[in-house]
């Protein structure tokens, strides 16, 4: 007697049921010192606790690193990471970015011709030449 | 006809009436984006067996700024931002035919008896064909909501199941489907890059850009019976 994989019945998906965003996480580490982080000195003083509190998901970890340019990095679910370079921003563009990461999948990037992707069966079936009563030519 | 009735009786395998309803339903709030211009559309639907419908509704606005549609409830974080920017607008309905009533009466039972269903929801204008679980990635990056929220579509010009359509025209009445998209996120594409040339001129330009699209689940396709229009 082989052993047998239980067959899947459903496959999980986001947002039927519930909704899990798909940022977990993300770090934002700026430089007391550099002039590139003053934006991003701003952005923490000012929007950030603010935005953190708009997304109770996400866990934002604030670190500083000395002579490098701010970052701002997400990571997502799929183990993927996205990060930004916010390098002599406004604070006002810092959290548009920001928005941005919370907002991305973490897929990879691709173009995308079909508006609509589907895993469903077709409704209406397959189009047969041989049933049905056929056409007059 | 009489073929694709026995058929609809014989898959009766999960009718719709006794599919457990959404686990959670959040309250409904009144959202649209439609804007306030629009001509007044007839709204008469038609219950037509799959293999009498070869033509296609022909009066379906292509402006969007009278075929758009959507959006009710949603956790946003601002509702009253989101409400101002879709203000609700309710559908403008004819009285139907007593023809299409006859018919609605007598063939949506039907169409919702069978398994499966699809329709095709307009959002601001452009028709998606949608089941229960597709992902639609729309073409531009909808302002005013967040991951998460619950987006009611209300403008369908379409209703089926494998042997029934409901045309709508141009689209059904809004009571008679329930369908509802969750927001996923914001996607992007790679930078495109489109290289500008002028004749005699050494210098070539490059023009960047990289486009936002909002992607939607749809995370419920419920059908109503006749008795939610009266019937």
């Amino acid at each position: 007697m082989t052993i047998r994989a239980l067959e899947k019945i459903s496959v999980g998906q986001n947002g039927i049921g519930s909704f899990i965003l798909q940022c977990k996480r993300l770090d934002i580490h700026y430089c007391d010192h550099s002039g590139s982080s003053r934006g991003m000195n701003a952005f923490i003083k000012t929007h950030l606790s603010k935005f953190a509190q708009k997304n109770p998901a996400i866990e934002f970890a604030v670190s500083p690193r000395p002579r490098k340019h701010p970052v701002m990095i997400g990571h997502y679910i799929n183990g993927r990471q996205k990060s930004i370079c916010v390098a002599n921003m406004e604070p006002s563009q810092i959290l548009k970015k920001a928005e941005l990461l919370r907002d991305a999948s973490g897929d990879k990037v691709k173009r995308v011709n079909k508006p609509v992707t589907s895993i469903n069966e077709s409704v209406r079936g397959i189009w047969s030449p041989y049933h049905g009563n056929g056409m007059a030519v | 006809m009489s073929r694709s009735l026995l058929r609809s009786l014989f898959e009766l395998r999960a009718p719709s009436t006794s599919r457990p309803a959404a686990q959670f339903k959040l309250p409904a709030r009144s959202l649209s984006t439609t804007p306030l211009r629009r001509n007044s559309p007839t709204t008469t639907e038609s219950t037509t067996a799959a293999a009498q419908n070869a033509t296609a509704p022909s009066s379906i606005p292509t402006n969007p700024t009278e075929a758009a549609s959507l959006v009710t409830e949603s956790r946003s974080q601002t509702p009253q931002a989101a409400e101002a920017l879709y203000p609700r607008i309710p559908q403008q309905v004819n009285p139907p035919t007593s023809e299409s009533q006859a018919t609605i009466a007598q063939l949506l039972p039907l169409l919702r008896t069978q398994p499966a269903h699809y329709l095709t929801a307009h959002i601001w204008g452009r028709p998606y064909l949608v089941t229960a679980g597709d992902q639609i990635r729309l073409p531009f990056k909808m302002p005013g909501v967040v991951p998460g929220d619950v987006l009611r579509l209300d403008r369908a010009s379409t209703l089926g199941s494998r042997d029934f359509t409901l045309k709508g025209s141009p689209y059904v009445d809004e009571r008679l489907f329930e369908c509802r998209a969750t927001v996923l996120g914001t996607e992007t594409e790679p930078m495109r890059i489109k290289i500008k040339t002028k004749r005699r001129q050494r210098r070539n330009k490059q023009v960047r850009s990289k486009h936002h699209f909002t992607i939607l689940r749809i995370s419920e396709v419920n059908i109503n019976g006749p008795e939610a229009v009266g019937l």
